[in-house]
């Protein structure tokens, strides 16, 4: 397989003498093309400053990061906004919208960025919505939307680039169960379908269970790195599949 | 991000939060607003200005003071009363008349063609044989045929004839009997003077009054600028006025005088004012007058420009702090689009075009507005006060003069704008997604 990531005593510390502070301490990980990780840990364990450096949003203090081969961290400017804006598509906790936008203005933000006509990048944007299923949505104002309906609008705006790599950030910590499920089976619709590589910073076991991998960190180091059985990541999915199954039953009877 | 989608997104941002645009916005169309109306009225005044002194005429006429009265005039003009040595070259004011050794030397310049000693006459009251009743009038002169006179009816003074010739204003014909303005032409009327020897010698002021006949060659049309004003008469009839005051003082006090007239080649004039310079005396033409007039205009228009920057340098605190306030309000959305790709050079830009835009549309509503109220005043303006002047342009908005104000205000919000787009440009994008 094919590398897409590659990490190599990575280093950052923020602060500076007494106050220092190392939030990472010389990681070594690899990701191929098409995985899917979960980088697990509590709060403070240094798994968002990991993923903020994978997707370049910050510099480390030592070592490199390598996307494609390249190493990025001599990546400066225009390249490396290049980069962030052509390979990189972003799902956060809080969503980040401009609420007062419509929601196709929303989905289409990376596309104006990127200097995409206007034509080209509605349809575009169309397409992303299509997959998320909101396209009826696309002249609404963002903030009239459901909490779920929000976070697929910002997933349709991660994939309307067609990214190599998606960085979910806790992309169901805001949701309830039955909608964060929803969430989930998409993003992993994505990865299976298009082969987007998936990289998920979580503290939701359950959500880190359906990856193919999961990287564990603790106080800025990796304590294990596991492959996840197919059979279990499955089971697991199954699961879920069930219980998305049971939640709408129910409330097709609420309904009646 | 193309540029004219930072346009339109810039825009669109700023209408994001209304009441704050406006207000801004507002503030801006203050300054924006009494710098382009002030302007425009100037150019409406100046453009006035300019077609009165066409219509005066008067290339080649000019008038001759010693240069030390001149200074004198100036120094007491311009309040300045600081204490000077007396110089017994120059003398005093009372002691630099124009005589007839300058007379001399001027007409010796090359390009004068005519140059003769002015004096002011004076008159108590005209009269005529329709009516009994005397009336108060001034007399000014009209020295030279080359000065237009709009006429209602009639021709100007003949400048150069030997008959004493009068000009009358409309509201004189009625008082003096006439039924229309056509009717008083070639009448003769009668003037007063009082006579300053014989006034020394009797206890009642209307004892020592003599009188001129004189014929009246035309009525003067209303006018704002007519050079002198009141009743007109030509030099026959002026010196006739000053002599017969003047009868029984010595000859050398009839004689005094600060002022000369004359006519020079109009191609020479610079050229005489030089020469006559060096010689000490100062002259002053129709378009000399028609400067200071002007001058007069320019001093208010810089007053009120200087109010209008200040409005705009307040304004442009404004701006300042809308656009802090809008960087901090979208802290994350800013992270956002730098996580996206977005360069720091694109988020400066699109927050200095916010300023900008800001500046714009002060600028295009001072506009506006300043138009809708000029173009009102200009039209209630012929309603009332200036229905004589059916051309004339109170307010005259110069589209290149807009154009630069606008250009100007729009700069003064793009450096008003840098700092908190240079902040927002700044900004890591991971503290910004951080932010609460």
């Amino acid at each position: 397989m094919e590398k897409i990531i590659e990490v190599k005593n990575l280093t950052k510390v923020y602060g500076k003498r007494s106050a220092a502070f190392t939030a990472l301490k010389n990681i070594n990980l690899s990701i191929e093309k098409g995985e899917s990780v979960a980088i697990v840990g509590k709060s403070g364990s240094g798994k968002s400053t990991l993923m903020h450096l994978l997707a370049l949003l910050d510099k480390p203090t030592k070592g490199q990061v390598e996307i494609n081969g390249i190493n990025s961290t001599k990546l400066r400017g225009k390249s490396l906004n290049k980069l962030r804006n052509q390979e990189f598509g972003f799902v956060f906790q809080q969503f980040f919208m401009n609420s007062n936008d419509s929601v196709l203005e929303n989905v289409l933000l990376p596309l104006k960025i990127a200097k995409i006509s206007r034509f080209k990048r509605k349809k575009m944007a169309m397409e992303a919505l299509k997959t998320v299923d909101l396209e009826d949505k696309a002249r609404n104002k963002a903030s009239d939307l459901s909490g779920g309906q929000k976070q697929r609008v910002c997933i349709a705006r991660a994939i309307v680039n067609n990214p190599d790599i998606i960085f979910a950030d806790e992309p169901t910590g805001n949701l309830d169960s039955a909608t964060g499920d929803k969430i989930t089976d998409l993003l992993f619709k994505l990865n299976k379908e298009k082969g987007v590589t998936l990289i998920i910073v979580t503290h939701d076991e359950d959500l880190a269970k359906l990856c193919s991998r999961i990287v564990r960190i603790s106080d800025g180091n990796i304590i294990s790195d596991q492959t996840v059985r197919k059979d279990l990541q499955k089971k697991s999915s199954d699961r879920r599949e069930k219980e998305a199954a049971r939640v709408k039953k129910a409330n097709e009877r609420k309904g009646n | 991000m193309k540029f004219s989608d930072l346009i339109i997104t810039a825009n669109h941002n700023l209408f994001r939060n209304k009441t704050r645009t406006f207000l801004t916005i507002l503030a801006i169309f203050i300054g924006s607003f009494t710098i382009i109306l002030s302007n425009a009225i100037n150019t409406g005044v100046n453009d006035f200005i300019d077609k009165q002194v066409e219509g005066i005429g008067g290339d080649g006429y000019i008038e001759v003071m010693p240069k030390n009265v001149s200074d004198q005039l100036e120094s007491i003009m311009s309040g300045d009363s600081s204490v000077r040595e007396y110089d017994p070259n120059k003398g005093s004011l009372e002691t630099s008349y124009i005589t007839a050794q300058d007379l001399e030397t001027i007409r010796a310049v090359d390009g004068v063609e005519k140059m003769n000693a002015y004096h002011m006459a004076s008159t108590e009251y005209i009269t005529s044989s329709k009516t009994s009743k005397n009336y108060n009038i001034t007399v000014s002169l009209s020295p030279d045929n080359s000065l237009n006179v709009d006429m209602s009816a009639g021709r100007k003074v003949d400048a150069d004839s030997s008959k004493k010739e009068i000009m009358l204003t409309e509201d004189y014909v009625k008082a003096l009997g006439y039924e229309s303005n056509e009717a008083i032409l070639g009448q003769t009327v009668t003037l007063a003077v009082k006579q300053n020897a014989k006034c020394l010698m009797v206890a009642n002021p209307t004892d020592c009054l003599a009188t001129v006949d004189a014929t009246v060659t035309g009525i003067q049309a209303p006018g704002v600028l007519s050079f002198g004003g009141g009743a007109r008469v030509n030099l026959a009839l002026n010196n006739a006025l000053y002599d017969l005051a003047m009868e029984g003082m010595p000859k050398s006090t009839a004689d005094r005088t600060y002022f000369a007239i004359g006519r020079v080649d109009p191609e020479k004039v610079e050229q005489i004012r030089t020469e006559l310079d060096k010689l000490g005396y100062t002259i002053t033409t129709v378009d000399d007058t028609a400067g200071m007039i002007r001058t007069f205009f320019d001093v208010i228009l810089v007053v009120f420009n200087i109010f209008g920057g200040i409005a705009l340098l307040a304004a442009a605190i404004g701006i300042i702090n809308t656009l802090f306030m809008s960087v901090a309000e979208r802290t994350r959305e800013i992270g956002l689009m730098k996580a996206m790709g977005m360069s720091d050079r694109k988020i400066f830009t699109a927050f200095s075009l916010e300023a900008i835009l800001l500046g714009f549309w002060g600028s295009v509503i001072g506009i506006l507005i300043s138009m809708l109220i000029g173009y009102g005043v200009n039209s209630l303006a012929h309603e009332t006060f200036l229905t004589e002047f059916p051309t004339f342009q109170l307010v005259i908005f110069n589209p290149i003069n807009m154009l630069i104000i606008t250009g100007v205000i729009m700069l003064i919000a793009f450096i008003a704008g840098t700092a908190p787009a240079y902040r927002a440009s700044k900004q890591n994008p991971i503290d910004s997604l951080r932010y609460e």
